[in-house]
């Protein structure tokens, strides 16, 4: 078995030696450590130890245009540290990498989110620091985190999607270096809106808020993403509308992170009965709507319980429908085989025979 | 109205007038915003189905066809009020203010007028819908001898009345949600959302299954009615679904003699003639 797999690295390991000169002129600047030499090769992949299939491609063009590009692999990956290697082990977003935040010119690292991650509705702790029912529920992040694309936006005029030479040619007034600019400008205006348009980020939700189980085990009764897909900003989202509000617009505080969201039931949160009025009525949003707007169910569910009026309402339509259609399509039905025979009836018939 | 304009004849064929010039143009407009507002609106009622998203894209998009929906809505809704206006007109010139001059007008008679205007419902309808029922399930051979307006042209003439009521409304709040929540709770944008959604689907599917197989996909009919374009219905399809009126306009017209039988083997008091002679002078199509 041992044999079979030093076989296997081995013959990995020519066949991506044998392509190296190749591949050098496109070799990524982050890439320092040459990872991308095996891990270009789409189909590189193995069976882990719960017999799962763990795809271990890198599409390099795709990387390069990601938010992570510009970290090298083992800065996330700090348990590698030879070629060919053992299995990684998990990355640890927390961990502190050779990109240095420029504004503080200190190592950067994600630990700042995850304290905010902690005081927020998503913390598997609760506020006295003892965990809460089902801890494992609760979300880390890679479970709505991957490693999002860069979506630039354009000032040029249309503010079509993608770069703006136009304004790429002002940055080159004073910074020499393509490369940086490109990296900066993608970063900058990637995050003046989000890094996923709204239908990716109710998506991305539902991974947990659509799970019935899931929500079940934590006394969340509705179907959170589907009832937000069925509104109109849901509709709109599916449509790819980007200016319409997604999940994380109204849950979270303006001027705060999504990391900060708060349960509706707490009086601080974005969404809780005297803030309502506040989020619809932002200025990109609903501007004249009156706190009374604000009593709209945006999660508006088909059940009894959540309100009585709303479901009998509902039924009424669905009966309107079912009994208004399906007699008119049984005339209809009926006057198709009729018009087989036309002159055909019984009481023309009795009165022949008589 | 003089005769030629009630009973035209044409290369030999009598036609019967049943829609104004002002009508057709009134139910073309409604046709066509009926027919945008569907395809505009039915892609976000079923925004999960691979089908919408091409659909709505032809409309330009979530950009531009919430804008084209809009403004069919808002021509629609003109078209609406205009109606009623006609309406109100119409009787009032055509009706009230004769029976004004002539006998004196008191609440009772106003009610009794209203009442027995041809399109509004009443019990020879249901006599017409047990009569049809009749029909279909072989239990007679004769057709029911409808009326100036049937009680299927009734059902689709009040069916997008009350449509139009119902999708207006609950439209008008959705886009005005700002203004109708400064006096009614934010909740009835749920209930607007509702009612509009259902609403319209109803009367889509009413439209195009069943309007559509009366004008279009029956065999009388198929592949159009021309009534709608024209304004006159043929002998034919007179006798076949409005007998009883057509006997009416013919004695009216002096053509008593010319009187056809009913189809479905019938006969009809005032003219008899020969099953060969009927046949004969139907042009109406049968599939046997």
């Amino acid at each position: 078995m041992l044999k079979v797999t030093c076989r296997s690295i081995v013959t990995i390991w020519s066949f991506c030696s044998f392509f190296l000169l190749l591949t050098f002129q496109n070799s990524f600047g982050a890439d320092i450590g040459n990872c991308l030499l095996c891990h270009k090769y789409p189909g590189l992949s193995r069976v882990d130890e719960n017999g799962k299939l763990r795809l271990l491609y890198i599409n390099e063009a795709v990387f390069n245009t990601s938010m992570h590009a510009k970290v090298k692999c083992e800065g996330c990956h700090t348990d590698i540290q030879k070629i060919p290697h053992d299995p990684a082990k998990k990355v640890d977003c927390l961990t502190q990498c050779h990109i240095v935040e420029p504004s503080s010119e200190q190592k950067f690292s994600h630990k700042d989110v995850a304290e905010f991650l902690q005081k927020s509705v998503h913390s598997p702790v609760d506020a006295d620091g003892n965990p809460k029912p089902f801890p494992e529920d609760f979300p880390d992040c890679k479970k709505c985190h991957d490693n999002p694309l860069y979506r630039p936006m354009s000032f040029n005029k249309m503010m079509l999607p993608g770069i703006s030479e136009t304004a790429l040619g002002r940055c080159r007034v004073c910074h020499k270096k393509d490369d940086f600019i490109y990296q900066f400008y993608n970063h900058v205006t990637t995050r003046l809106r989000r890094s996923r348009n709204p239908k990716n980020i109710a998506e991305s939700c539902a991974r947990c808020h659509d799970d019935t189980k899931l929500m079940k085990r934590h006394n969340l009764s509705t179907k959170a993403v589907y009832s937000y897909g069925e509104s109109f900003h849901g509709k709109a989202a599916t449509f790819l509308d980007e200016r319409i509000p997604d999940c994380l617009d109204c849950h979270v505080n303006p001027g705060e992170s999504v990391h900060q969201m708060l349960s509706y039931k707490n009086p601080l949160s974005a969404v809780s009965l005297q803030n309502r009025g506040r989020i619809c009525a932002t200025a990109e949003c609903h501007p004249r709507a009156t706190p009374k707007m604000a009593e709209y169910q945006v999660h508006a569910e088909f059940n009894l319980n959540q309100s009585p009026v709303r479901y009998y309402f509902t039924v009424f339509f669905i009966a309107l429908t079912g009994g208004t259609l399906l007699p008119l399509m049984g005339i209809i039905f009926l006057d198709c085989l009729r018009r087989l025979f036309p002159n055909a009836g019984l009481i023309q018939r009795k009165k022949k025979h008589e | 109205m003089n005769k030629t304009t009630i009973i035209r004849i044409k290369n030999g064929k009598k036609y019967f007038f049943r829609f104004s010039v002002n009508q057709r143009i009134q139910h073309v407009i409604l046709a066509t915003c009926v027919v945008v507002l569907v395809l505009t609106g039915m892609p976000l009622k079923f925004h999960y189905t691979f089908w919408a998203q091409y659909l709505y894209t032809m409309f330009g998009g979530i950009h531009m066809a919430p804008i084209i929906h809009r403004m069919a809505g808002v021509i629609l809704i003109i078209l609406f009020i205009y109606h009623l206006l006609y309406l109100i007109r119409t009787i009032w010139k055509g009706q009230i203010l004769p029976l004004k001059q002539r006998e004196g007008l008191s609440i009772v008679k106003l009610i009794r007028l209203l009442v027995n205007q041809p399109l509004i419902p009443n019990l020879k309808d249901l006599r017409d819908i047990i009569d049809l029922l009749k029909y279909l399930f072989f239990i007679s051979a004769e057709r029911p001898k409808g009326a100036q307006f049937t009680w299927k042209e009734k059902f689709d003439y009040w069916a997008p009345f009350w449509g139009i009521v119902i999708i207006g409304a609950s439209g008008a709040v959705m886009w005005g949600k700002e203004i109708a929540t400064r006096w009614l709770p934010g909740e009835i944008i749920n209930f607007a959302l509702i009612a509009h959604s259902d609403e319209a689907l109803l009367a889509a599917l009413f439209l195009f299954i069943w309007h559509w197989y009366n004008v279009h996909f029956s065999t009388s009919v198929f592949p159009m009615g021309t009534a709608f374009l024209t304004g006159y219905l043929s002998e034919e399809l007179m006798i076949e679904e409005h007998y009883e009126y057509y006997v009416e306009v013919m004695k009216r017209e002096g053509f008593e003699h010319e009187i056809l039988p009913p189809h479905g083997g019938g006969q009809d008091s005032t003219n008899m003639k020969t099953k060969e002679e009927v046949v004969s002078a139907s042009e109406l199509p049968r599939i046997l």
